[in-house]
């Protein structure tokens, strides 16, 4: 119905205008004509509003109001600020307020403007039967009076009924009331006897939800039970039950959890926890944990004595600088001693927190471990020595050196104590005197062969030396006449026997067996010059040793495999070998100084033979690899000196085990010699690195006391040529001296 | 013959466990065992032979000692942590189901077991077990104070939730409280890190480090859950060690907690002490009410009204009855042992426990403190009570609690400053000084000293000369109370001349005789000694004419000594001064054989006259002094030549420490000596 009108209106706008401006200015003030036209605007277009905008200031040209009221107003509604109303005067003279128009523009509030509604409410329209208009919209403004009665338009109307019109008036806005289409439609179908709804079904299907059969008895004949009408038993039960535990108190009244915490906190009850406490011996493996020691002077906040100078006592820039350098885990002190004036002025300690937390960590865990702390003067742990007045006298400095000229091999003091007779390269052997190194003799054995050893006879002045497979025996020239007879007689008194040669053997084969050792004169040269007498043997002679009577003579050549070791008896100018087969190479031997032992080192062990029993008696194992010399303890017998090429020096106790009682090993090369000084408590050796070690021995009496061993001296002085230093040693009989062999070509006396 | 042994079965294969191992027979979790591991005290142990304990493995592990796992197997915690993982197990099941109200309902019961309203579980009997008697107790409270007041000076996180830290704060103060009333306190110490104290309770010595109140600041990863665990744990401890000391003293434990109090920061004073009343009517020498300081203000009146009841009520009884500690104290004092003199000369001395004049616990006791607002106060306030001060006043600012916060009270004989005297501000107006004191002035009658005057009079038990002491002056250095000189140890409180040994005062004196020679030479001489030993050094370093005195015998003596240290092969380093020597030696020879032959022949060795006899007196000095200590290192290494080998490491091992630590005392004295020259030059000059 509405757009209808609309159309209608917009196609005779231009008549319409005229015709209200005719209408009202024949009837009603220019406001009414102002109001209707703003009514009809709000559903128009801006075209229209326009063309209104236009009416409007023709409006106010011909109103019979003043024009300097109407120019603010005009700037207001240009400017929009301002009241948005223009004050007029209505027909009976009085104010009225006329408000401008609103423009629902698109974001504006009203967007979803309604259809112009009267607001006069549920009154009879005749009210306003006399009056141009007939209510009030929403706005306010006055619902006008729709155009009505024109004959020409009623008869128009009556020719051509409009669709659905009931020539009938709408009460509520006073237009002609016509049927919509839909109600049109509905009517048709009433009058059809049609359904009037669409969808509905007329006679949907029957869903039988009761039985239509009548049962004849029914289902159950039992009397409603007594149960029915009393209270519940197992209910009861149940209440009961929570009943009693809340009486209880296994139920407890809900309590909102913060006061449940303050209840925790109270509730906390206090007993004397040690109330009979009783001492228990604290657990064997138990280890309490240590306790962290109390702060030193370097931790207090102020260390220093004096303020100026407390850089002194603080540590400096390259201490602290060092201390900052160190990663945190390493440092010594976990923090820099530091020093402040005041206690205002002391900062907080910046690793407390961690700090504490660390020991938390040592507390359980860092693996604990008992450890008895040695809290002993150290010097407490070194054993009592003598003192050194005590040692002394050791010789202590070379006081006479003697030029041999060549290499020196082997040197001997002889029993006297006045002379030195020393062996070397050149195959000669020299005599010296011994205080003042004065050379008195010189005896060239051999041509080719180097003098590997020369040895005294004990209780005689008799020199054996080897060369080669000979040993020489030599009779010193310079000695007194006397001695050198009872020397000649010595020697010459085995020619008598003369067993030499004589008692050759057959070998298991017939061979002719060779000797193990033939005496002879060397030679009418060397004769003259005191060489009496020869030993030639099968093998290269490195070693030569004398009993202690003087009469066997052992001679050790380590290259001579079965026959390595032969003993000679000078009495008989016998030679015997007295092993069949050696378990390895024999390096040298010694008879025992005064019981019938012989002692053979061998390269790892020493193996001692009774001579009398002819059996091995023990096996002494130094340890060492390979072993240069030994040396037994003259005074008790029962001690052995051992020194290797491996660097080792071992001592030995006979009587305690097989094994070395004290290994020294103080050379960095290698030991060719260990001798016992006979009248003094000393031992010294020799080695390639130059030097001699000399030590105090000294052995008890009493079987139950170690024996005492005490480094001394290292006596320097012998050059190392070939990578060898000093090459023998001999002590003197009756003085602390020393006679050392170089390998320079030098011997020396120490003294 | 006896059975043959299988490996493994055992000796360390049985003792020890790992950890894993551990674990998987307690079937707990490895943070619940560690949990248990801190509780109980458990440790890991190194065995003798790891490869032994561990089935000849040697993959490096923590083993146990296994009857200590043992042990735990009937710990009743580990049932209560198997029933928290079921529990967690049905929650997390619930929360699977998507069955909130379940979870909510398992939870809240996880809370109250039985609902009964209790903790899960509580540490009690682990501290029984633990330390069976109070002493043993006591004697672990180091680390548990340590940790505690730690813990009360933390902020709260959720790691730490402010709750522990409020219950850490009560146990302390109460502690600290036992400590004011049985003035168990003995010694302090203001060090870098905090403040340690010293109590002695029941004869055990109890150190404890209290940090100083700023706010800590947390570096590296920490793990808060373990030292909560530790918390955890001494908070039980101290919960029944100050149950136990309170009730030995008589009072009621736990004392009475003003919660506004202690809002308004009173600290101490937010507790107040009350006599045990049933223990009162039994034993009659116990105080019926101590409180601290100030009682009028603090206590309750109905709780005074009540006290005072039973004081009645005791008097009737007509039994003296001893209310204040003082007087226990005199009584405790006639109690005291007698001092044994000798009668007649001859006898054995038998030491005796030495009772000090002064009793420490009233040395403030005549005392009124005032603490001005810079200076800390907790730790003032509660070293001046433990002390015997009764009355502490300071600053409104720092706090509830105090005798007076008025500055001019006229009741205060000390007032505790630590701040700067302003020069500029002495004009400041003096009518108005009435009401409000000026930055410098003082109230006439009264002592003004620094915060460290207390300490000093502390651990001296005796009240020091408050003049050094005063508000700008420099103080003297504050000296550790818990250290114990040792012989050869560097003491700052003895003089030089006394501690150093004879060697270091003759380098000192050689130095001196250079000093006069020339000046420069001096200082970069003595840097050079800071690295290595000074008595050689300077022998050395010194200059020529003295050189030549003692030149000849000195090196005699050097070059044997040398003879006989590289005699074996021990003394492989090699000294750096022997090298130094050689060049030397070379020169000396032809002399030193000379000598020697002049020694055989009986003929006087020829010597330059000595310069000046005050030099050669001191070279003759040294000279012995030298010739004495090398033949004592001659013997110590022909001694050390005759050890085994494993005693050689050992004495070189020890002759290391202690070389080690000498050598750093050395240094100290070093610098005290050049400060004291410095010191004495300024002086003359």
């Amino acid at each position: 119905m509405a757009p209808r009108t609309q159309l209608k209106r917009k196609a005779s706008t231009a008549a319409a205008e005229a015709e209200a401006a005719a209408f009202s200015d024949s009837e009603f003030g220019d406001g009414v004509l102002e109001g209707v036209l703003s009514d009809d605007s709000e559903d128009e277009e801006n075209s229209d509003d326009e063309a209104e905008d236009v009416d409007g200031q023709d409006e106010d040209l011909d109103s019979d109001e003043v024009p300097s009221e109407e120019d603010p107003d005009e700037k207001e509604d240009e400017e929009h600020d301002g009241p948005r109303y223009r004050v007029e005067k209505d027909a009976n003279g009085g104010e009225r307020y006329v408000y401008e128009e609103i423009d629902p523009v698109y974001d504006s509030d009203d967007s979803d403007a309604q259809d112009p509604e009267n607001t006069i409410g549920n009154i009879p329209l005749k009210f306003y039967d006399q009056y141009p208009h007939i209510g009030y919209n929403i706005d306010g403004k006055k619902i006008m009076r729709p155009a009505s009665g024109q004959a020409l338009d009623a008869l128009l109307d009556s020719i051509e009924i409009p669709k659905g019109w009931t020539g009938l008036t709408d009460p509520a806005t006073g237009k002609p009331l016509n049927l919509s289409q839909k109600e049109l439609e509905l009517l048709r179908k009433i009058q059809m006897q049609e359904i009037p709804e669409e969808g509905y079904e007329q006679y949907p299907e029957y869903v039988p939800w009761f039985t239509h059969e009548e049962e004849k008895m029914p289902i159950s004949a039992a009397p409603e039970p007594k149960r029915r009408f009393l209270p519940s038993k197992h209910e009861q039960q149940r209440i009961m039950k929570i009943v009693r535990a809340i009486r209880e108190g296994r139920i407890q009244p809900y309590v909102p959890p913060e006061e449940r915490d303050k209840e925790e906190d109270e509730e906390e009850e206090m007993y004397d926890l040690w109330a009979n406490e009783e001492a228990q011996p604290p657990h064997v493996m138990h280890i309490p944990p240590p306790k962290q020691p109390p702060p030193g002077f370097d931790l207090s906040y102020k260390y220093a004595i004096l303020l100026p100078l407390s850089a002194f006592f603080l540590p400096n820039k390259e201490e602290k600088k060092q201390w900052e350098e160190t990663d945190p885990d390493e440092r010594e002190k976990k923090y820099l001693p530091a020093s402040y004036d005041a206690l205002r002025k002391v900062p907080a300690y910046d690793t407390f927190v961690k700090e504490s937390f660390e020991r938390c960590l040592d507390l359980y865990l860092a693996p604990r471990v008992r450890r008895t702390r040695l809290n002993i003067d150290p010097n407490s742990l070194l054993p009592k020595l003598p003192r050194a007045e005590e040692l002394r006298p050791f010789p202590t400095v070379g006081a006479v050196e003697y030029n041999h000229g060549s290499r020196v091999r082997s040197l001997a003091i002889d029993p006297s104590g006045e002379w030195v007779a020393s062996g070397g390269d050149d195959g000669a052997v020299k005599f010296w005197e011994l205080r003042s190194g004065k050379q008195v003799a010189s005896i060239r054995i051999s041509a080719d062969e180097p003098v590997n050893a020369v040895k005294w006879r004990p209780g005689s002045a008799i020199l054996t030396a080897a060369a080669g497979q000979d040993v020489y025996f030599i009779v010193p020239p310079m000695l007194d006449q006397e001695v050198q007879q009872a020397s000649r007689a010595a020697l010459d008194a085995g020619f008598g026997y003369a067993t030499n040669g004589k008692t050759a053997t057959l070998t298991s084969n017939g061979n002719r067996k060779d000797p193990p050792g033939t005496w002879a004169r060397p030679g009418a040269r060397l004769e003259d010059q005191g060489v009496l007498l020869k030993i030639t043997v099968r093998a290269d002679v490195k070693v030569i040793n004398w009993h202690r009577r003087g009469d066997f003579l052992l001679t050790v050549s380590p290259t001579g495999q079965r026959s390595a070791v032969a003993i000679h008896t000078l009495s008989k100018h016998l030679t015997q070998i007295p092993f069949r087969k050696l378990p390895g190479l024999a390096q040298t031997a010694q008879f025992h100084p005064s019981r019938p032992l012989l002692f053979v080192a061998l390269q790892r062990t020493i193996r001692v033979y009774d001579l009398q029993r002819q059996e091995l008696v023990k096996a002494i194992q130094p340890g060492a690899r390979w072993i240069s010399s030994f040396d037994i303890h003259a005074a008790s017998g029962d001690h052995l000196i051992v020194g290797s090429y491996d660097r080792r020096l071992l001592w030995h106790d006979l009587e305690l085990s097989a094994r070395p009682y004290k290994t020294m090993r103080f050379h960095p090369n290698a030991i060719r010699q260990v001798k016992y000084s006979r009248s003094f408590p000393l031992f010294a050796d020799a080695s390639d690195d130059g030097t001699i070690q000399l030590f105090h021995g000294r052995v008890h009496n009493d079987l139950m006391t170690d024996p005492t061993l005490v480094p001394l001296k290292q006596l320097k002085g012998h050059k190392v040529v070939n990578n060898l230093g000093v090459m023998d040693i001999d002590w003197h009989p009756t003085n602390p001296w020393l006679v050392s062999a170089g390998a320079d070509g030098m011997c020396r006396l120490w003294a | 013959m006896g059975r043959i042994k299988k490996k493994g079965q055992s000796g360390a294969a049985k003792n020890y466990i790992t950890r894993n191992q551990a674990v998987r027979k307690l079937q707990l979790s490895l943070p619940d065992f560690r949990k248990l591991c801190i509780w109980r005290g458990i440790f890991p142990r190194e065995p003798n032979n790891r490869k032994k304990a561990n089935k000849s493995s040697t993959a490096s592990t923590t083993f146990y000692y296994a009857k200590d796992i043992q042990y735990l197997l009937h710990e009743p915690l580990v049932a209560k942590f198997r029933d928290q993982k079921a529990l967690e197990k049905k929650i997390s099941k619930a929360l699977g189901r998507g069955d909130v109200t379940d979870a909510a309902r398992l939870e809240r019961n996880a809370a109250r077991p039985e609902k009964t309203g209790r903790p899960p579980y509580t540490l009690d009997h682990l501290v029984r077990e633990r330390y069976p008697t109070f002493v043993d107790a006591l004697r672990d409270l180091d680390d548990a104070l340590s940790m505690l007041f730690l813990f009360a000076s933390l902020p709260s996180t959720p790691a730490v939730p402010a709750k522990m830290i409020a219950r850490c704060e009560r146990l302390c103060l109460e502690f600290q409280h036992y400590l004011i009333v049985s003035q168990s306190l003995r010694k302090s110490f203001l060090s870098i890190k905090g403040i340690y104290y010293q109590a002695t309770i029941q004869g055990v010595d109890i150190l404890w480090l209290v940090p100083y109140k700023f706010n800590q600041r947390v570096v590296g990863d920490i793990d808060f859950r373990i030292m909560g665990t530790f918390v955890q744990f001494y908070m039980t401890l101290l919960k029944f060690i100050n149950f136990k000391l309170y009730s030995g003293v008589g009072l009621v434990y736990p004392p009475k907690f003003d919660q506004s109090r202690d809002e308004s920061a009173a600290e101490l004073g937010a507790f107040t002490l009350e006599g045990n009343a049933a223990k009162a009517l039994a034993d009659a020498a116990a105080p019926a009410q101590i409180t601290n300081g100030d009682e009028e203000k603090s206590t309750d009146p109905k709780t005074q009204a009540a006290v005072n009841k039973l004081i009645k009520q005791m008097k009737n009884t007509g039994v003296e009855r001893q209310q204040d500690v003082v007087t226990t104290s005199t009584d405790a004092e006639d109690a005291a042992i007698d001092k044994f003199e000798p009668a007649a000369p001859g006898g054995d001395i038998l030491p005796q426990p030495v009772h000090s004049s002064g009793d420490p616990g009233s040395l403030f006791a005549n005392c009124t403190f005032f603490l001005s607002r810079e200076t800390p106060r907790q730790p003032l306030e509660f070293i001046l009570k433990a002390f015997g001060c009764k009355r502490v006043g300071w600053d409104a600012v720092l706090g509830d609690g105090a005798y007076t916060t008025d500055p001019l009270d006229p009741s205060i004989t000390h007032q505790i400053v630590d701040r700067p005297i302003i020069q500029a501000a002495q004009e400041a107006s003096d009518n108005q000084s009435a009401q409000k004191l000026g930055p410098n002035q003082r109230v006439p009658g009264r002592t003004y000293v620094q915060p460290q005057w207390v300490w000093d009079s502390v651990n001296d038990e005796e009240l020091k000369r408050p003049d050094i002491y005063a508000p700008g002056a420099q103080l003297p250095p504050h000296l550790s109370p818990f250290v114990q000189s040792t012989h050869g140890g560097y003491d700052p409180t003895i003089p030089l001349e006394d501690q150093e040994p004879a060697e270091e005062a003759l380098a000192d004196s050689d130095e001196e005789l250079e000093s006069d020679a020339d000046e420069d030479e001096e200082e970069e001489e003595e840097d050079e000694k800071a690295t290595a030993k000074p008595a050689f050094k300077a022998i050395k370093g010194a200059s020529a004419d003295t050189m030549d005195v003692a030149g000849s015998e000195d090196d005699e003596d050097e070059e044997d000594g040398e003879g006989d240290e590289t005699f074996g092969g021990f003394s492989e380093g090699g000294d750096a001064e022997e090298d130094d020597v050689e060049a030397e030696e070379e020169d000396t020879e032809l002399q030193y054989q000379k000598e020697l032959i002049a020694e055989m022949t009986g003929e006087p060795v020829a010597q330059k006259p000595a310069l000046n006899p005050k030099a050669k007196a001191k070279a003759d000095a040294r000279k012995k002094l030298l010739a004495q200590a090398k033949e004592e290192a001659e013997d110590i290494e022909r001694a050390k030549g005759m050890l085994s080998k494993k005693k050689r490491k050992l004495h070189e091992q020890m002759m290391y420490t202690n070389n080690k630590k000498s050598a750093e005392d050395q240094k100290l004295r070093e610098k005290r000596r050049k400060l004291e020259k410095q010191k004495a030059k300024k002086a003359s000059a």
